[in-house]
């Protein structure tokens, strides 16, 4: 999570610390119990870890850098309010961004803003996405640069409907596996798989398009 | 060509999420449509764009301010409470036991105990008093006090009967149990916190 810009991914869900500080990095479970016993800079390590990864999926799903940080600090709060539930038989990255995902749905009920089932059906501008013959449709001009791809994306995400921008950034902002994020979301991995993919066809409509 | 595969495959491929037969298949599959390496390498340079999407800038300071605005930690957890309800229920159920198994008068059972505590502490304060050779006036009045305590405790029991020594062993179980939940409360507050 948190990589770089141009970076190859490390591994899926792993999360981007400095290097030479992984070593160094307890184990989150050790973290955890720790913070439960009262050590707030074990909390607080927990939250240097996570600051990055955290903030940038928060940001990819609100739009505006200081209302991701301002998530951010809730839902760390959340977090720490919450340590004595967590399990370590689970991943404490999965429990976190979970957390993350409710917090962002709770505010977005209380402002009525128009969320998206999973259940329904998707249509966009140009009609069902559903799995198909490859179409080669409007190819993306190799002229452009990377940082163009991606400043067209970070445009295109604000535009498709949270559910699947949400499923997107777990995949491939935060890096985290299928299965990781059908734990997070509590969705079949193989909705998830399609979900994502049908994010990244809008995506590449929408770009196209633009 | 006829036999192409979705779209799908397509970034399933790049993320090495096909299996390895289906991979094989695929590649040879590349390796006959030129249609299909096309639009890999369409997809190619979108999915690397999609993977390196800059991050977000943190301000250096954020895990501090998020450290400020966490709830303060639950005070020491008072264990001496839990213990002095554990020990206060402990004798109350003792003494009842007591009374059910022997049906002895319990107001005789108290009396007696009552009575030799404070012949004991009758016996011990003098001593103290003689060997510390210091406040000895004062622990002879310590003394007294003891010794006039247990009697008025002796006959407050004798006037109260069983049934007034039920009652308040009843009520003492019950602050007893009061003061457990209490503690055990405060206890898992404090873990929360």
């Amino acid at each position: 999570m948190g990589k770089q810009s141009g970076a190859k991914p490390s591994r899926p869900g792993s999360v981007s610390v400095p290097e030479g500080a992984v070593s160094s990095m307890p184990e989150d479970s050790t973290l955890v119990s720790k913070a439960l016993k009262g050590d707030r800079k074990a909390f607080e390590m927990i939250v240097r870890k996570y600051e990055q990864p955290l903030t940038n999926y928060l940001g990819r799903m609100t739009g505006e850098r200081e209302a991701a940080l301002d998530f951010s600090q809730e839902v760390f709060i959340k977090v720490y309010c919450s340590l004595g539930s967590y399990r370590p038989a689970y991943k404490f990255s999965t429990w976190l961004f979970k957390i993350a995902s409710n917090h962002l749905i709770d505010h977005w009920r209380k402002k009525k803003l128009p969320t998206l089932s999973l259940d329904q059906p998707v249509d966009d501008n140009e009609g069902s996405l559903t799995p198909q013959v490859p179409d080669p449709g409007p190819s993306v001009a190799r002229k452009f640069e990377l940082a163009e791809i991606r400043q067209k994306i970070e445009r295109a995400l604000e535009s498709i409907p949270a559910a699947f921008r949400e499923l997107f950034v777990l995949r491939h902002v935060n890096e985290f596996s299928y299965e990781e994020i059908a734990d997070i979301k509590s969705l079949p991995v193989g909705t998830v798989k399609n979900r994502v993919f049908q994010a990244k066809e809008m995506l590449r409509k929408r770009m196209g398009g633009s | 060509m006829r036999d192409c595969w979705n779209a799908e495959s397509f970034y399933l491929y790049l993320e090495e999420e096909l299996d390895p037969s289906e991979r094989r298949e695929f590649e040879a599959h590349l390796a006959r449509c030129p249609s299909c390496r096309g639009v890999l390498a369409e997809r190619r340079l979108l999915h690397e764009a999609f993977t390196s999407l800059p991050p977000f800038e943190v301000p250096p300071d954020f895990a501090l301010s998020v450290m400020d605005r966490l709830p303060e930690p639950a005070e020491a957890r008072p264990r001496w409470l839990a213990a002095l309800a554990a020990g206060t229920a402990s004798l109350v159920v003792g003494l009842l036991g007591f009374f059910i198994l022997t049906g002895e008068n319990l107001s005789d059972v108290l009396v007696a105990v009552i009575r030799s505590l404070s012949s004991g502490f009758g016996r011990l304060l003098p001593l103290f008093a003689k060997l510390l050779k210091v406040g000895g006036l004062l622990l002879d009045v310590a003394s007294g006090f003891v010794t006039m305590l247990g009697k008025g405790l002796v006959a407050l029991l004798s006037s109260l009967g069983t049934e007034g020594i039920g009652l308040i062993l009843g009520l003492g179980l019950l602050l007893s149990l009061l003061l457990f939940l209490g503690a055990k409360r405060l206890l898992s507050s404090g873990e929360k916190a």
